[in-house]
C-alpha cells in the first residue's frame, strides 16, 4: 500500500458510463452481484433505475401520512380546546365544541401544512440531509456528472466490498474509467470572510432595535408616527357613538325585534312578565294585546336592550299612584312560582339577593341594609326607606309570587327595575328565596322536626341572653361616652 | 420503456381497432338501453309524472357530466400538451361525441316544459309562487331570466358549445389517425385554452339552468363548480373502467400500460379531493351565513332517507375512496383501478340523485322529501342503466367506425413510453 492510501480514508470505488442504458446495465449486473450500499449519479432522472439498483420503495409516503393526520388532530383538539372549553365564546349563535364546519378549514390547512413538512423534512431524515459535501467531489472527472456521464458507486461499508473485486466487476460492465473514492481533505473551517459577513449581519440587525429602543425613552413633540392609519383609528364605530349610516343616528344597533336570549327560547310570556297572560286576555285583552306587543317588539329603545319584560304595570304606576293601584291589584298574577323549588335554588336566590338587594333591604330583609343606614346617618332628605319584606302587605297571600317577580323586574317608587341586570330565571330565585325569609321570621316552632326543638330552644335562649348582655354593654357604653362628653 | 421507444406504432395494428366481442353489442346495448330507459320512466309514474320525469333528469344529468368531464379532460391534455395521455385519449374523444345523442335526450325535458302540466322547473307555475309567498317583484325579476323561451334558447347555445367543441376535437384526432399531420395538434392545442374557458362557463350556467333552478329561490355561485368536480371525476372514473374493459377485450394490451392506470388513479384521487373541496366550501358558507333561504336547500337535503344519503356521500363518496386510492400499491394495479373507479361512478349517481330528488315534491308546502321507496330507486336505476347503454351502444358504434387509439398523435410514442418511476 502506497503513502497515499494510508492518509486518506478509502470511501468506496465508482466507475464511468457514457450512457444510460450502459450505466443500467451496471446497476442490473451490481445488483445482481448482492451489492446493496451503492448509488447512481446521472444528469437527469432515469426510470428504473431504482429496480435496476435493487432500491425497494421509499418509505417516505408513511411520513406526511402520519404528520398530515397528526395535524388533523392537533388543529380539532387545539379549536375544541379554544372555542370550546377554555374561553367559550358565541360566535353566529354556532355551538362551542362541535362547530365541525367552522374548525374544518384550519383543520385542512394545518393538516396539509404538516404533511408538507413531514414529506419535505422526512426526505431530508432518510436522505441524510443537509450533507454539503460528498467525497465524490474529490474527482475532477465526476463534474460531469451533472453534464453527459454517468456514474456507479459502491461504498466501502457494504458487505462484500472488495476493491479488487469491484474494480474488477466494473471492468467487466465495461466502464472506460474506474476510480477510488477518497476522503476529502480541504478545510473544513468555514471561511473567514463567511464568518465576517456573518458577523456584520448580526450587528446591523441589532441597529433597528437600537433605534426602537431609543425611541422608547425618549420624549417627541412631533406627533406620533401611524403606519397602519385604520388600524390606530379604525373607522368601525364604538359603543354609544353616532353615526350618519342610520336614520336614527344612532351607531349601536337595537336588538331586532322578537329576539331571544341564547337559552331562553322555550320561556313563556308568563315566565318573563309574572303574569298570567292567559287570564290577563279574558280580563282584559287590549292589555294582555299591549303587553304581547311590546314584548316581541321593544317601543322605547332605552328598554330595547333590556333582556326583560317591559314594564307594563310601572309605565302606567307612573302616571297616577291610584290608578297603579288599581292595576297592580287587578292584573292577574302567576300565584306560584314558576321554577320547582329546589335547595339550589334558593341558594341561587339567596346569593342573588345578597349581591343586589340586600344592600337596600339588608340581608335578613328587614329594610335596613347599608345604604338604608348611610342614609339615616346622613339625613338624607329624598330618602324613602325600604320596605320591610316582612310586611304583612308582601305576604304571599297578599302580593302574589309573580307581583313580587314584576315589583323586582320593574322596580317600584325609588326603587329601579332590574331586569337588566338580573337575569329570569335569576329573578324567580330571588322570589323564591325571598318567601323563605319571610317563612323565617314567622315560622312557629311546630315547623322544626321535634328532635330539633330542643336544640333550637336551647339555642335561642342562649342567643337571647346573649343580645340582652351586648344591648347591655352598648348601653353602658354609650352613656360612658355621654357623660364624658359632658364633662369636657 | 426502452421496448416500446425503439419500436414504431404501427397503424394498422390491430390493438387500434374495436375487438368484435365488443362492436357485434352495439344494437343489442342500444335496443336493450333504450328499453329498460322508458321502463324505468315508466315505473316513475307509479309516483306521479313530475316523479318520473325527475327520475330521467337525474340519468340525464349523469350522463352529462361524464361526457362534459371527457370533453374537458381532452381539452386539458391539448392545453397542457400532455404526453401521457395519449393512448387513452381516444376514450375520451369517443365518449365526448356523445353530447350529440345527449341533446337529443334533452328534448322530452323541453318537451314537458313546452307542453306539460307540473313540469320539473318551479319557476314555470305561478301556483309555486303562491303556495311558497313568494313576493310578487321578486318572482317577476326571476322569471326575467328562468322562463321557457329563454331557457331553451340557453340550451341550445349550451349545446351548440358542446358538439362544436365535441366535434372539433374529434374530427382532428381521426383525421390525423390517417395522415399523422402534426399542424392537426397545433390546432388543437391553439383553440385549447379558449375552449377550456367557453366548457367552464357553459358548464356553469348549465349546471345553474337545470339543475340549481329546480329550486328557483335558491342560489349558490359556487353550484356549478360543484357539478363540474363530479364532472371530472366521474370522466376520469368512465376512462379507466374502458380502459379496462377494453384491454380485457384483447385491445390494446400493450399500449395502456400499469403507468396509465397509475396515472389516472392520481387523477381519480385528486378529484375526489377536489369533490369534496368544493361540496365542503358550499355547505361551510351556507351553514355560517345561517340564511334561511340558503339553508332550507340543504336542509331539505337533511330529511329523511335523504339525510342518510348525505352521510353517504361524506363517508364513501369522498373518505372511503380518498384513503382506498391513496396508496402506490392501489394504483399500480389496474384491476384494483378499475374497481375504485366503478365505485365512483355509482357513488357519483347518488351524488347526482342527491342533487335533484329532494326537488322532486318540494313544491307543495308540508310535503316531506321523499326518494320514492323501493320502487322509486328500481325506476331511477332502470333509467340511469337504460341511458348508460343506450349511449355505450352508440359509443360502441362509433367505436367501430374509427381506432380506439390516436395512433397518429406525434405524441403517441412518449406515451407508450410514459414511467412513471
Amino acid at each position: 500500500m502506497s503513502d497515499d492510501s494510508n492518509e486518506k480514508k478509502v470511501h468506496g470505488l465508482f466507475a464511468e458510463y457514457d450512457s444510460v442504458d450502459s450505466l443500467l446495465a451496471a446497476c442490473r449486473r451490481v445488483r445482481d452481484a448482492g451489492y446493496t450500499k451503492t448509488d447512481a449519479f446521472a444528469p437527469f432522472a432515469v426510470h428504473g433505475i431504482d429496480t435496476a439498483l435493487g432500491i425497494k420503495p421509499s418509505k417516505l409516503p408513511y411520513i406526511p401520512l402520519v404528520a398530515g393526520l397528526t395535524g388533523t388532530g392537533i388543529a380539532m383538539l387545539m379549536q375544541i380546546w379554544m372555542n370550546g372549553i377554555n374561553y367559550p365564546y358565541i360566535i353566529s349563535g354556532k355551538p362551542y365544541v362541535l362547530s365541525i364546519p367552522a374548525f374544518m378549514p384550519v383543520a385542512f390547512e394545518v393538516t396539509v401544512l404538516l404533511a408538507s413538512f413531514g414529506a419535505f423534512f422526512g426526505m431530508w431524515a432518510l436522505n441524510g440531509l443537509p450533507r454539503f459535501s460528498n467525497p465524490m467531489f474529490t474527482d475532477p472527472r465526476f463534474d460531469r456528472a451533472t453534464d453527459d456521464r454517468f456514474f456507479l458507486f459502491i461504498d466501502a461499508k457494504d458487505q462484500r466490498f472488495d476493491a479488487e473485486g469491484v474494480r474488477q466487476l466494473f471492468a467487466d460492465t465495461g466502464s472506460q474509467y474506474i476510480n477510488t473514492v477518497v476522503e476529502d481533505d480541504t478545510p473544513k473551517q468555514i471561511p473567514r470572510f463567511l464568518l465576517i459577513v456573518w458577523a456584520l449581519l448580526v450587528g446591523f440587525s441589532i441597529i433597528p432595535a437600537l433605534i426602537v429602543a431609543k425611541m422608547r425613552v425618549t420624549n417627541s413633540d412631533k406627533p406620533r408616527f401611524h403606519i397602519f392609519m385604520d388600524m390606530d383609528f379604525s373607522p368601525a364605530r364604538d359603543a354609544q357613538q353616532t353615526t350618519s349610516l342610520f336614520a336614527d343616528n344612532r351607531a349601536m344597533r337595537p336588538d331586532v325585534p322578537g329576539t331571544v336570549a341564547r337559552g331562553q327560547l322555550g320561556d313563556g310570556l308568563d315566565y318573563l312578565t309574572g303574569i298570567n297572560v292567559d287570564e290577563l286576555s279574558r280580563m282584559d285583552s287590549p292589555r294582555a294585546e299591549q303587553l304581547v306587543r311590546t314584548f316581541l317588539k321593544p317601543q322605547d329603545d332605552d328598554e330595547a336592550d333590556a333582556a326583560g319584560p317591559p314594564a307594563a304595570p310601572s309605565a302606567e304606576q307612573a302616571a297616577s299612584a291610584d290608578q297603579t293601584a288599581s292595576v297592580m291589584d287587578t292584573t292577574p298574577w302567576l300565584k306560584e312560582n314558576p321554577l320547582e323549588i329546589t335547595a339550589d335554588l334558593l341558594d341561587k336566590g339567596q346569593e342573588q339577593f345578597n349581591i343586589y338587594c340586600a344592600v337596600c333591604h339588608g340581608r335578613n330583609g328587614k329594610g335596613n341594609g347599608l345604604v338604608n343606614q348611610r342614609a339615616q346617618q346622613i339625613l338624607a332628605q329624598q330618602w324613602i326607606p325600604p320596605a320591610s319584606l316582612h310586611q304583612d302587605i308582601l305576604q304571599q297571600d297578599k302580593y302574589p309570587d309573580g307581583k313580587l317577580f314584576s315589583t323586582i323586574s320593574n322596580g317600584i317608587r325609588k326603587m329601579p327595575g332590574y331586569s337588566g341586570q338580573i337575569k329570569t330565571r335569576d329573578r324567580w330565585a330571588i322570589v323564591a328565596y325571598v318567601r323563605a325569609l319571610q317563612q323565617s321570621r314567622r315560622a312557629s316552632i311546630d315547623l322544626i322536626p321535634a328532635d330539633k326543638r330542643e336544640e333550637i330552644t336551647q339555642l335561642k335562649t342562649e342567643i337571647d341572653k346573649k343580645l340582652a348582655e351586648q344591648a347591655e354593654a352598648e348601653r353602658k357604653k354609650q352613656e360612658e361616652g355621654e357623660q364624658q362628653a359632658a364633662k369636657s | 420503456m426502452s421496448e416500446h421507444s425503439t419500436e414504431a406504432a404501427n397503424p394498422s395494428d390491430s390493438a387500434f381497432k374495436l375487438p368484435a366481442s365488443l362492436s357485434k353489442l352495439a344494437l343489442p346495448l342500444c335496443a336493450c338501453g333504450l328499453i329498460l330507459l322508458l321502463l324505468g320512466w315508466g315505473l316513475g309514474n307509479y309516483h306521479g309524472g313530475r316523479y318520473a320525469m325527475s327520475v330521467y333528469l337525474t340519468s340525464f344529468i349523469y350522463c352529462l357530466t361524464i361526457t362534459l368531464g371527457c370533453l374537458y379532460f381532452v381539452v386539458i391534455q391539448h392545453l397542457c400538451r400532455a404526453g401521457w395521455s395519449v393512448v387513452v385519449r381516444r376514450i375520451a374523444e369517443l365518449i365526448m361525441v356523445m353530447i350529440v345523442p345527449l341533446a337529443i335526450l334533452f328534448l322530452p325535458i323541453m318537451v314537458t316544459l313546452w307542453f306539460g302540466e307540473g313540469t320539473l322547473y318551479h319557476w314555470d307555475s305561478s301556483e309555486y309562487q303562491a303556495a311558497n309567498h313568494i313576493d310578487a317583484e321578486v318572482w317577476e325579476t326571476k322569471s326575467r331570466f328562468l322562463n321557457a323561451g329563454w331557457f331553451f334558447f340557453r340550451a341550445v347555445i349550451y349545446f351548440s358549445i358542446w358538439a362544436g367543441l365535441a366535434s372539433f376535437y374529434f374530427r382532428g384526432s381521426v383525421r390525423q389517425d390517417e395522415t399523422g399531420d402534426k399542424s392537426i395538434t397545433d390546432q388543437m392545442q391553439y383553440w385549447s385554452g379558449p375552449a377550456a374557458m367557453l366548457l367552464a362557463l357553459s358548464i356553469s350556467f348549465a349546471a345553474f339552468d337545470w339543475v340549481m333552478s329546480l329550486a328557483p329561490m335558491w342560489f349558490s355561485t359556487m353550484f356549478g363548480v360543484y357539478l363540474f368536480a363530479g364532472s371530472m371525476l366521474s370522466a376520469h372514473c368512465m376512462i379507466t373502467v374502458v380502459a379496462f374493459i377494453l384491454q380485457k377485450n384483447g385491445a390494446m394490451r400493450d399500449e395502456v400500460t400499469v403507468e396509465h392506470y397509475h396515472d389516472l388513479a392520481k387523477y381519480i384521487f385528486g378529484f375526489l379531493l377536489f369533490w369534496i373541496y368544493i361540496a365542503f366550501s358550499q355547505y361551510m358558507l351556507i351553514w355560517y351565513g345561517n340564511i334561511p333561504e340558503e339553508t332550507e336547500w340543504i336542509y331539505r337535503r337533511q330529511l329523511g332517507s335523504f339525510g342518510v344519503l348525505g352521510l353517504i356521500l361524506i363517508f364513501f363518496h369522498w373518505m372511503l375512496p380518498f384513503l382506498g386510492t391513496m396508496s402506490l400499491y392501489v394504483r399500480r394495479r389496474p384491476t384494483l383501478v378499475f374497481g375504485w373507479a366503478v365505485y365512483v361512478l355509482v357513488l357519483h349517481y347518488i351524488d347526482v340523485f342527491w342533487l335533484i330528488m329532494p326537488e322532486t315534491h318540494s313544491g307543495t308546502p308540508g310535503a316531506v322529501a321523499n326518494a320514492g321507496g323501493v320502487i322509486g330507486v328500481i325506476a331511477s336505476v332502470l333509467c340511469v342503466l337504460g341511458m348508460l347503454g343506450l349511449l355505450a351502444g352508440v359509443v360502441l358504434r362509433v367505436a367501430d367506425q374509427t381506432k380506439i387509439a390516436p395512433a397518429g398523435d406525434p405524441r403517441f410514442r412518449e406515451s407508450l413510453a410514459f414511467e412513471n418511476i
